[in-house]
C-alpha cells in the first residue's frame, strides 16, 4: 500500500512495508516512537519537492479545495507508471473520490489511515530524510502567509464591501455637513442675523457669506449667480438695516474657512453620491431597477454583504431596518410593521397610504428575486429587474382602480354598477330646535311631540350636562318641592344614570304635570313657569 | 505601572481586587517568589526574581519587581500589580496595551501587559490555573485567533523555539491576525475554518498543547477533530467554554457538565475545570490530557 503526505516541502509517497502493524490501530503509535522504528514500518518511495513558492501556493489552494493540482498529478501519473496494483492512503475522503475518477487509482481512507497520517505527521522529519526541521517550519511559515494573503486578496464578496463603506460615508457626511452648517449659520448670525432668515438653502448661504465676507461689502456686491433677484434685493436691503454686531477680519476669515470647509463637503458628497449610484448599477443592476441605488445600497449595507441580502427570505427584505418595531410587535402579539426601509422605495412612496402595504409586500418579493439574481447569477443585466418593475407596475395600477374591476370571483369580470337616478332631496330647516323652553299651547303640542325627542337624545349618558341639569332640576321643582337644595343636589349628583333612564317616562309625567298646571289660563302658567324659573335660578345659585 | 485594565464590557473593579486576594499564590506553592520552587523553574529566571526583589525604579515607567507565576508569564508588582509577558518584539505594541520596561544589570527586558478582561487565557492565569501547559519551546496550535491579541502574548510565551498556529476564519480578523504574524515569525497564520482540519493539513506539523476559545455550540467537535489530526499522544488542550453560546437556556454548570462528557468520550481526559469569575460571567476553562499514556501497573 503506498501512501500520500502533503507537506509544506511537496509530496512525500511512503510504502508500507508491514502491512500488518496497520491492523493493530491502537498500537500504531508505539512502531512511530522513534525514527529508526517508523522506518521499518514505512519507507519513502519518492519525494516531489515544490520548485517555488507559486507552485506551493498553487498546491495548497488545489489541496484546500479538493482538487488535483498539476504537481499532484504529476506525482501520482509517475506511481501510476510503476504500480499500479497498489491502494493509495489519502487523508481526504473527497479528494480519492476525485483521483479515482481522473486517473483510476484505487485510494482508501479509513480510521487506521487517518491514524498512520498522525504517526507520519509526529515522525515527519524522521521519515522524510534529506530534509531538516528548520526547512520545513520555513517553508510552511511561507507557505501560510502567501495562502492567507491570496485568500483575503481574492474574496468574491469583497466587492460590495466598497458599497457598504460608501453608503456609511454617505450617512456620515451628511451628519457632519448639518453640523457644520449650522454652526456657520450660528456664527455668521452674529454679524448679520437676516441673512440666516432670507437664504434657507444652505449652500447658497455658505457661498454667498464666503462672497460677502463682512455686511458692509453687500452693497457692492453681485450675488445675481447666486441668488434670484428678489432675495438679492432683501438681502441688500437687510444689510443696511442689520442689528448684527461688529466683526473683525480674522473672524472673518474663520468664518470663511468654515464656509469653504461646507462647499468642499458638500460637493464630495455629490461625487461620492455618483460613486455610488455607479457602483450600484455594477454589482446590483437588478436590485438597482427595482427599489433605487439608495434603497438598494442600505439593505445591502444593513445585510452585511450581497449575499447575506441574498439569503433572506422577501418576508425579511420587507421589514429589514424596522426590527425594533418587529419584535415589540411580537412579544406584546401586536401587529407587526408593514415596511422597513423599503418604504422610501419610490413605488411604495408613489401609492395611497391605504395600498402601501401590499405594495410593500409585493415590492419585497419580487425584489428579493432581484437580489439573488445578482449574488448568485452568472451574468450581469439588468433585464430581470425591468420586467419585473414592469409587472409591479401593471398590478400598482389595478389595486388604484380596484372599485372598477371585481374583487372576488376571477377578478377578470367588471363590477356591475346601478344605473344613476337622480333622487332630490331638499331638507328645510326646523326652528323648533331653537328654544327648550315650551311657550304657547300650540308650540307646547309641538313641544309634546319634540320633547320626547330632546329627552330621547338625552338619555345616553354622554349627553350634554347642562341639558340633563335643567331637565334633573325641574324635574326635582315639579316632583319634590319640599326637599332640601342639598338633597336636591346630592339627587342630581347621585341619580343622574336613574333619570337618564327614567327621563323618558318623567318627562312624559312631567309634561302630564304640566299640563295639569297648564290648563290654567296662560298668564297663570306662565307666572308659574316664572316662578318655576325663578326657582331654578335660586337652586342653580 | 499599568494604571488598571479596561474591560471589554462593563467596568469591573474587581478586578483588580481580585487579583490583591492572588496573594495567596505563593500558598499554593507555585511563585517562586517566596522562596518555594514549587512549579516556577529555571534557576536564570528566579535568579532576576531575588536579584530584583528590593530593587526600586531608576527612572519613570520602569516598575519594580517582575515575579515569574507560570513558566515564560510574569505578574508585575509596582503601584498596580499586572499580568506580563516578555515582549518578543520590543518596542512595539500589539494592541496598545502598555508596555514595561525593567533593567536587569546592564540590559534592559521590555514585558507587555496583559488584560484578563479580553484574553480567557490571562483570566484563566489570574484565576488560578494549575497548568496551562503553554511554556518555552512548545508547539501551540490556537484555535479562534481573532486579531492576535492573546495569539501575541501566547507567542511570546513559547519564545523563539515554539511555534504557534493561529487559525481564525473571519477574513477582517484575519487581516490583522496576518500583520501580527509578520512581525513574529513563530506565528503561523492560517485563515481557514477550523471545523476541517483537513483544509490546512499542509501546514501543520504536531503539537504539542491546543487552546481553543472559539464560541460554536459544537466547539468539543471542533478541538476533537483536530486533536485527533494534529495533538501528539499525551498533548494537551485547553478549552474555554461559554455556557451562554453552547445553549443559552440550560443553567451553565449543566452547560460545562456536558461539555466535559463530551470530552471523555472523544479520549479527551479533563483534568481540571474553573471559572473565569470575575473577568467573565458564565465561562469556564477546562484543562485536559489528550491520549494519555498508559498507567504503569505495579
Amino acid at each position: 500500500m503506498l501512501v500520500l503526505f502533503e507537506t509544506a516541502a511537496g509530496y512525500a509517497i511512503f510504502k508500507v512495508l508491514d502491512e500488518s502493524k496497520l491492523q493493530q490501530v491502537d498500537s500504531l503509535y508505539k512502531e512511530f516512537e522513534t525514527p529508526e522504528k517508523a522506518n521499518k514500518v514505512l519507507k519513502l518511495k519518492h519525494f516531489e519537492k515544490f520548485q517555488d513558492t507559486t507552485e506551493a501556493l498553487a498546491a495548497a489552494t488545489a489541496l484546500v479545495e479538493g482538487k488535483i493540482g498539476k504537481s499532484l498529478k504529476k506525482v501520482l501519473k509517475k506511481i501510476v507508471a510503476k504500480e499500479a496494483h497498489e491502494q493509495l492512503a489519502i487523508s481526504d475522503a473527497k479528494l480519492g473520490g476525485v483521483i479515482k475518477d481522473k486517473l483510476d487509482i484505487s485510494c482508501v481512507h479509513s480510521p487506521a489511515v487517518a491514524e498512520l497520517m498522525r504517526c507520519i505527521r509526529s515522525q515527519m522529519e524522521g521519515l522524510i530524510t534529506g530534509l531538516p526541521a528548520r526547512d520545513i517550519s520555513a517553508m510552511s511559515l511561507g507557505l501560510a502567509h502567501s495562502l492567507s494573503r491570496y485568500k483575503l486578496k481574492f474574496s468574491p464578496d469583497k466587492v460590495d464591501t466598497m458599497i457598504v463603506q460608501a453608503i456609511s460615508l454617505l450617512d456620515d457626511l451628511d451628519k457632519e455637513l448639518n453640523n457644520y452648517i449650522m454652526r456657520c449659520r450660528e456664527w455668521y448670525g452674529w454679524h448679520f442675523p437676516e441673512l440666516g432668515k432670507i437664504v434657507t438653502d444652505n449652500l447658497a448661504y455658505c457661498k454667498t457669506v464666503r462672497k460677502i465676507g463682512d455686511r458692509t461689502n453687500v452693497a457692492g456686491s453681485d450675488l445675481s449667480e447666486l441668488l434670484p433677484e428678489e432675495i438679492e434685493a432683501e438681502v441688500k436691503l437687510a444689510a443696511e438695516i442689520s442689528m448684527g454686531t461688529e466683526v473683525s477680519e480674522q473672524d472673518i476669515a474663520n468664518i470663511s474657512h468654515l464656509c469653504d470647509q461646507v462647499i468642499e463637503i458638500t460637493e464630495y458628497r455629490v461625487q461620492l453620491y455618483d460613486y455610488l449610484k455607479n457602483r450600484m448599477m455594477a454589482i446590483a443592476p437588478n436590485l438597482t431597477v427595482m427599489v433605487g441605488e439608495l434603497v438598494g445600497a442600505r439593505l445591502i449595507s444593513h445585510a452585511g454583504s450581497l449575499l447575506n441580502l441574498a439569503k433572506h427570505p422577501a418576508s425579511t427584505v420587507q421589514i429589514l431596518g424596522a426590527e425594533k418595531a418587529l419584535f415589540r410587535a411580537l412579544k406584546t402579539r401586536k401587529d407587526t410593521p408593514k415596511y422597513g426601509l423599503i418604504y422610501h422605495a419610490s413605488l411604495v412612496g408613489q401609492t395611497t397610504a391605504k395600498n402601501k402595504g401590499k405594495i410593500s409586500r409585493m415590492l419585497a418579493a419580487k425584489t428579493a428575486l432581484a437580489i439573488r439574481y445578482d449574488a448568485l447569477g452568472e451574468d450581469t443585466n439588468a433585464e430581470m429587474g425591468v420586467e419585473n418593475r414592469a409587472k409591479l407596475e401593471a398590478r400598482l395600477r389595478q389595486l388604484e382602480d380596484k372599485g372598477i374591476r371585481r374583487i372576488s370571483g376571477t377578478g377578470k369580470a367588471m363590477a356591475k354598477a346601478d344605473k344613476y337616478t337622480n333622487i332630490s332631496e331638499v331638507k328645510i330647516y326646523d326652528p323648533s330646535g331653537d328654544s327648550t323652553i315650551p311657550s304657547t299651547s300650540k308650540k307646547r303640542k309641538i313641544e309634546e311631540v319634540e320633547e320626547p325627542d330632546d329627552a330621547e337624545p338625552a338619555t345616553p349618558v354622554s349627553k350634554p350636562k347642562k341639558a340633563k341639569k335643567e331637565l334633573v332640576t325641574e324635574e326635582e321643582t315639579a316632583e319634590a318641592p319640599e326637599e332640601t337644595p342639598k338633597k336636591k343636589k346630592k339627587k342630581k349628583k347621585d341619580k343622574k344614570s336613574e333619570e337618564a333612564a327614567e327621563e323618558a317616562a318623567e318627562v312624559e309625567a312631567k309634561e302630564e304635570e304640566m299640563e295639569v298646571p297648564l290648563t290654567e289660563s296662560t298668564e297663570k302658567k306662565k307666572k308659574k313657569k316664572k316662578k318655576k324659573v325663578k326657582e331654578e335660578e335660586a337652586d342653580d345659585e | 505601572c499599568v494604571a488598571g485594565f479596561s474591560p471589554r464590557g462593563g467596568g469591573r473593579g474587581g478586578g483588580r481586587g481580585g487579583f490583591g486576594d492572588r496573594g495567596g499564590f505563593g500558598d499554593r506553592g507555585r511563585g517562586g517568589f517566596r522562596g518555594g520552587r514549587g512549579k516556577c523553574p529555571s534557576p536564570g529566571i528566579t535568579g532576576v526574581v531575588m536579584q530584583h526583589k528590593h530593587s526600586r525604579p531608576t527612572h519613570l515607567g520602569v516598575l519594580g519587581t517582575c515575579v515569574c507565576v507560570c513558566v515564560g508569564v510574569f505578574i508585575c508588582r509596582g503601584k498596580e500589580d499586572a499580568l506580563v509577558t516578555k515582549n518578543m518584539v520590543v518596542g512595539e505594541s500589539v494592541y496598545g496595551e502598555k508596555r514595561i520596561s525593567v533593567e536587569e544589570g546592564e540590559t534592559k527586558i521590555e514585558y507587555r501587559a496583559w488584560n484578563p478582561f479580553r484574553s480567557k487565557l490571562a483570566a484563566a492565569i489570574l484565576g488560578g490555573v494549575d497548568q496551562i501547559h503553554i511554556k518555552p519551546g512548545a508547539k501551540v496550535m490556537y484555535l479562534g485567533a481573532a486579531s492576535g491579541t492573546t495569539v501575541s502574548h501566547v507567542s511570546d510565551i513559547v519564545g523563539p523555539e515554539g511555534l504557534v498556529y493561529a487559525v481564525e476564519f473571519s477574513h477582517r480578523s484575519g487581516r490583522d491576525l496576518l500583520n501580527v504574524a509578520k512581525k513574529r515569525t513563530n506565528i503561523i497564520p492560517i485563515i481557514e475554518d477550523a471545523r476541517h482540519p483537513h483544509k490546512y493539513r499542509m501546514l501543520v506539523g504536531m503539537v504539542d498543547v491546543i487552546f481553543a476559545d472559539v464560541a460554536q455550540p459544537d466547539q468539543t467537535r471542533i478541538v476533537a477533530l483536530n486533536a485527533h489530526n494534529f495533538l501528539r499522544n499525551g498533548g494537551h488542550f485547553v478549552i474555554s467554554i461559554k455556557a451562554n453560546c453552547i445553549d443559552s437556556t440550560a443553567a451553565p454548570e449543566a452547560v460545562f457538565a456536558s461539555e466535559v462528557k463530551k470530552m471523555s468520550s472523544e479520549n479527551m481526559k479533563p483534568q481540571e475545570q474553573l471559572t473565569l469569575e470575575p473577568y467573565e460571567r458564565d465561562h469556564a476553562v477546562v484543562v485536559g490530557i489528550y491520549r494519555p499514556p498508559p498507567k504503569q501497573k505495579k
